[in-house]
């Protein structure tokens, strides 16, 4: 078996009073894709706020790499190579493709690594590396979704927590964003993938949980789900 | 009215805008990282201000050398200042008001340590620059004048560079932009709104050295620069460095210029009318004019 990379128990979290997350458990084995599927309000983007750091866990425990960072500040799990990419981007809009990118790289362990890693992730993107100089906010929806994939893999992330990369996009980009899912995945990172495209994410991930109001509804090896009929129904848009 | 008087006028007013810039920067960036408007700028002005006369009298400084040596004193006086008070309130992507109250607070402290310390006179801070000028045919400049604007330039592009070449600069300028981000790619969000208000204090105990070169003070010296960096800031669209210029020379040109059709007792009336006319008519800065014109584009 291969090693747990992250393992979550019995998570709860909440915004203030309202409890959106309640007793998620799941693991991620290195060196696999494992997507977090479910409709929108689920929870999956709280789910993984909190695996970031950005939200407080109310409960329940976080281990990465076989060390307990349920408590920890989000530095410091990017230190850790524990890295998001979050839903609707996040870019700084008023810096350059190339500051963003670079910005990627803050913690100290990685800045040596800067320069390397930049030319990796324009070997990658060569769109970006036309667009450098252009200040963020100005690329169109799909560049800017590179852009904040290319900043998260600056980090040289272990473990990377994709967040709806296909969020408003058209469908050709998605196809496109989804390829580079692949292609970051085939480079050896593990990838834990939160959408509402179920087709998508089950095509590229090897084990999968559904979510559904806060819970885990469902869990299995991707392939088996796709024929499973409830995530057909409700999720691939199969009508029988 | 003869074209050398409206030189001389565009000249000052442009001198005067180099040194509203570097009064106001400090609040700025304290304001973008932190959401924090500090109002308490106004008492590490006045303390530079005596900082620097200190220094002037006791040990015979020149005022430019002690507005130097301001920088790094009053940063580390407001890493302190953060780690015993500002750091206790939550961080927030808005301003709170237990951030104002506490500034407010602050404010009022140093003001009275200023008047235990200082007394209630008016001081000032002379040499043999304060009364020289220099001609240039028929624009007069005091040199002072040119001096002050000359450091205050200077230290703004040592900023700027700073702001865009170094990690932590890097850092001040993606929290102001977005803080979650930051915190997605590993800031340490705290240690960097430390060290920034460091940097905002620095700079106010350095303009508040400038200011006394120029004018008399005494514990309450803050006050209507204070008030006229709330105007840039407002004016400059409250986090942009480059608002911050434009801010301070709206101001300086309407303040300087206001003396061809207002008596000088008017003067401090200027700055509230512009924050108010600001308020209203362009609540989002100066740069919303711009961003308009391109989206009709």
């Amino acid at each position: 078996m291969a090693d747990i990379l992250l393992q979550v128990e019995n998570l709860d979290a909440a915004y203030g009073a309202v409890q959106v997350v309640w007793g998620v458990s799941l693991r991620v084995e290195q060196g696999k894709v494992v997507s977090l599927i479910g409709p929108n309000g689920a929870g999956k983007t709280t789910t993984l706020k909190v695996l970031a750091g950005l939200l407080p866990a109310k409960n329940g425990r976080i281990c990465f790499r076989g060390q307990d960072v349920t408590n920890e500040a989000s530095h410091k799990r990017v230190e850790r190579k524990l890295s998001l990419i979050p839903e609707e981007r996040q870019l700084w809009p008023r810096m350059t493709v190339e500051e963003n990118l670079v910005m990627g790289a803050y913690p100290a362990r990685l800045r040596p690594k800067a320069r390397e890693n930049l030319d990796r992730i324009y070997e990658m993107f060569p769109r970006l590396k036309e667009r450098r100089g252009q200040a963020a906010g100005t690329l169109s929806g799909g560049e800017q979704q590179m852009c904040a994939i290319g900043r998260g893999l600056m980090a040289d992330p272990m473990l990377l927590l994709l967040d709806e990369p296909s969020l408003g996009l058209a469908p050709m980009l998605v196809e496109e964003v989804f390829q580079y899912v692949r292609r970051i995945a085939a480079q050896g990172v593990t990838i834990l993938l939160a959408g509402q495209n179920a087709n998508y994410a089950l095509q590229v991930s090897d084990y999968c949980y559904v979510m559904e109001t806060g819970r885990i509804a469902l869990e299995g090896p991707s392939a088996e789900l796709v024929t499973n009929d409830h995530v057909r129904c409700a999720y691939l848009g199969a009508t029988s | 009215m003869p074209a050398a008087d409206v030189l001389n006028l565009l000249i000052a007013a442009l001198l005067l805008a180099g040194l509203y810039a570097a009064m106001s920067v400090g609040m700025t960036i304290i304001y973008g990282v932190m959401k924090i408007v500090n109002l308490a700028h106004a008492g590490f002005m006045m303390l530079g201000a005596y900082f620097v006369l200190e220094l002037h009298e006791r040990l015979g400084m020149d005022p430019l050398i002690g507005v130097l040596f301001a920088f790094p004193v009053f940063f580390l006086g407001g890493m302190l200042v953060y780690w015993l008070l500002v750091r206790w309130i939550p961080m927030s992507d808005q301003p709170t008001l237990a951030s104002l109250l506490l500034m407010f607070g602050l404010w009022l402290v140093l003001q009275n340590i200023g008047y235990l310390v200082w007394g209630n006179s008016d001081r000032a801070i002379l040499t043999a620059r304060t009364f020289r000028t220099v001609h240039l045919g028929p624009i007069l400049i005091p040199y002072i004048r040119l001096v002050v604007f000359a450091a205050a330039a200077s230290s703004l592009a040592v900023l700027e560079l700073a702001l865009r070449k170094t990690w932590f600069g890097m850092s001040v300028r993606a929290l102001m932009q977005n803080q979650q981000a930051g915190r997605i790619v590993g800031i340490h969000v705290e240690r960097t709104a430390r060290r920034t208000f460091g940097l905002g204090t620095a700079f106010a105990g350095a303009a508040g050295g400038l200011l006394a070169m120029l004018y008399s003070f005494s514990p309450d010296f803050g006050r209507p620069f204070l008030l006229r960096s709330f105007v840039i800031i407002v004016l400059g669209g409250l986090e942009s460095f480059s608002g911050v210029a434009v801010g301070a020379l709206i101001l300086a040109l309407v303040e300087t210029l206001s003396i061809l059709v207002l008596p000088a007792g008017y003067q401090p009336a200027i700055a509230f009318g512009l924050l108010v006319l600001a308020l209203v008519v362009l609540p989002g800065g100066v740069a919303t004019l711009f961003q308009k014109r391109q989206r009709l584009a």
